[in-house]
């Protein structure tokens, strides 16, 4: 479905992807997993079309993307929830959640749209008039992805949808997001909890200073004991 | 110093008023969702004024019901100079941004009065149809047909942009694409297309203003400028982004400078400057601004 073909991207003139290589086959749930500082994210934006590749080509369904602008590639199925979750803070949660079925297409399916993510979440439904400035970090989380979700993506990149949350809402994150594969959209998730991310993804990529390390089946990293001595650390 | 003296001070202060609103509301849509503080914004007020002066001398239009026509045409006016001087510096940082926009902002300051001047000589024009000293006495107070309507317009176009930016899925896009343009792109939103929907209506809301104001006033290529300070002064004054802010801004400088007016003659511009400073020191977010 996602077919990312040896990529090279850059800052400037600082190289930051070296012949990146990854896929995400329709259905499937991948993690991204790496130190800090690696590319996880660079990578993810890549994919969204936020940065650009010098080299590679990225396709989606067997169209090239990686020359689109970004809200092409939104309107053809791919939902990016970036890092640091970009709500609307001066609009509401309603709106916010609005935003996310902008494409035409999934405009029309917006009201069973808002029952599902209201199934997800529902304290996004109890806080719809409120401005999404007001959230907490957990809440934020939430609308992000239910924003993500309006647009009804064929696949869903979350980018580190736990940090700098609390184990409970995290916890909880991770069950929605079980339930979103359940639903059988396509994610790829990057992760700093490794063994979290590992436990629910098929597969998984290890990404070391720009590069794909090692990639292979989920399982077999959560019991690779380099892979969580190396980034799963004092935790 | 009688009350009625005052109230027709008043009067004239809020239709004063609702025009800075106006020429306000158009700097501050554009700054507000692209960052780029328009300085040549006057001149796009001297251009709608001019196009009025033409409708109506040339083609013997009434200037009220050729505001559609001046709207669309200064709409057009924005795209043209959006896509060949402002498109490529919009998708720089903020910081670079704003300095490259003012730099190519203030050469369309020095340049568009040029123009007028060899386009509509530096006479000064009026746009004045037949009903355009006459007025009707209310309790007293005499109210001008002109002002009245372009109060009355005036209000019209800040009540339809506030709805618009509001009620519609177009206008929250708009609204998503100033509070995080990233984030926006990620909604599917077209940014780049939202920013010069954005600064043509800012130039199209600026052409209304122009008319409106050269049906009050005498026109000259060099108008511009004065009213360019004026709609900063009240953007500052209302803060940045509040749309309906910059209306009851405008409002209040034109009040202000009106009552004022009774004592201090020509030195009422002062009086803005002075509430500026005063709401710069002690509220910098603006009236109607968030901290």
């Amino acid at each position: 479905m996602l077919e990312v073909q040896n990529i090279d991207v850059f800052y400037g003139d600082i190289q930051a992807l070296w012949d990146v290589s990854l896929r995400v086959s329709e259905g499937e749930m991948v993690a991204l997993i790496g130190a800090n500082g690696a590319g996880k994210t660079t990578m993810v934006e890549t994919i969204s079309g936020l940065l650009r590749s010098k080299a590679g080509a990225i396709t989606f369904n067997n169209i090239r993307i990686d020359k689109k602008e970004s809200h092409k590639i939104v309107q053809m199925g791919i939902s990016l929830v970036p890092e640091e979750k970009g709500i609307f803070p001066g609009m509401s949660v309603l709106e916010n959640l609005e935003l996310g079925a902008f494409p035409a297409e999934s405009r029309k399916h917006k009201d069973e749209s808002y029952q599902s993510v209201y199934g997800l979440f529902s304290v996004l439904e109890s806080r719809l008039q409120q401005s999404a400035g007001t959230l907490s970090g957990g809440e934020r989380t939430m609308l992000a992805i239910g924003r993500a979700l309006m647009a009804r993506p064929k696949l869903l990149v979350l980018d580190e949808p736990s940090l700098g949350l609390a184990p409970l809402v995290v916890k909880n994150i991770f069950k929605v997001i079980q339930e979103i594969q359940d639903s059988n959209v396509s994610t790829l998730l990057v992760e700093q909890n490794v063994r979290a991310a590992l436990r629910i993804a098929a597969r998984a990529y290890i990404v070391e200073n720009g590069r794909i390390a090692d990639h292979g089946k989920a399982e077999k990293f959560l019991h690779d004991e380099k892979v969580i001595e190396a980034y799963l650390g004092a935790a | 110093m009688t009350l009625a003296f005052i109230t027709q001070s008043l009067v004239s202060g809020i239709n004063v008023g609702a025009l800075y609103g106006l020429t306000a509301v158009g700097l501050s849509l554009v700054f507000g969702v692209m960052k780029i503080l328009n300085v040549a914004h006057g001149e796009f007020i001297m251009i709608g004024a001019y196009a009025g002066f033409w409708l109506f001398t040339l083609l013997d239009c009434d200037p009220f019901l050729g505001l559609p026509l001046v709207g669309i045409a200064l709409f057009l006016l924005g795209m043209i100079c959006y896509k060949v001087l402002f498109s490529h510096v919009a998708k720089f940082v903020e910081e670079v941004k704003l300095k490259n926009s003012l730099l190519i902002a203030f050469g369309l300051f020095l340049i568009f009065p040029q123009i007028a001047q060899t386009l509509w000589t530096g006479d000064e024009r009026a746009i004045s149809p037949a009903y355009s000293g006459e007025s009707f006495a209310v309790l007293g107070i005499r109210i001008g047909y002109v002002p009245l309507g372009a109060l009355l317009v005036a209000v019209v176009v800040i009540l339809g942009l506030h709805l618009l930016l509001n009620k519609t899925y177009y206008g929250k896009a708009v609204r998503a694409t100033s509070e995080n343009w990233r984030a926006a792109k990620l909604m599917g939103i077209n940014v780049e297309r939202t920013y010069m929907v954005t600064f043509s209506l800012g130039v199209a809301i600026a052409g209304i203003a122009g008319v409106l104001i050269g049906l009050t006033q005498a026109l000259m290529p060099a108008m511009g400028m004065e009213w360019t300070i004026k709609a900063l002064i009240v953007v500052l004054l209302a803060g940045i982004g509040s749309i309906p802010g910059a209306f009851f801004a405008g409002i209040i400088l034109g009040v202000v400078e009106a009552v004022s007016a009774i004592w201090m003659g020509p030195y009422t511009v002062a009086v803005g400057m002075v509430i500026l400073l005063v709401i710069l020191m002690f509220r910098p977010q603006g009236l109607f601004g968030k901290a």
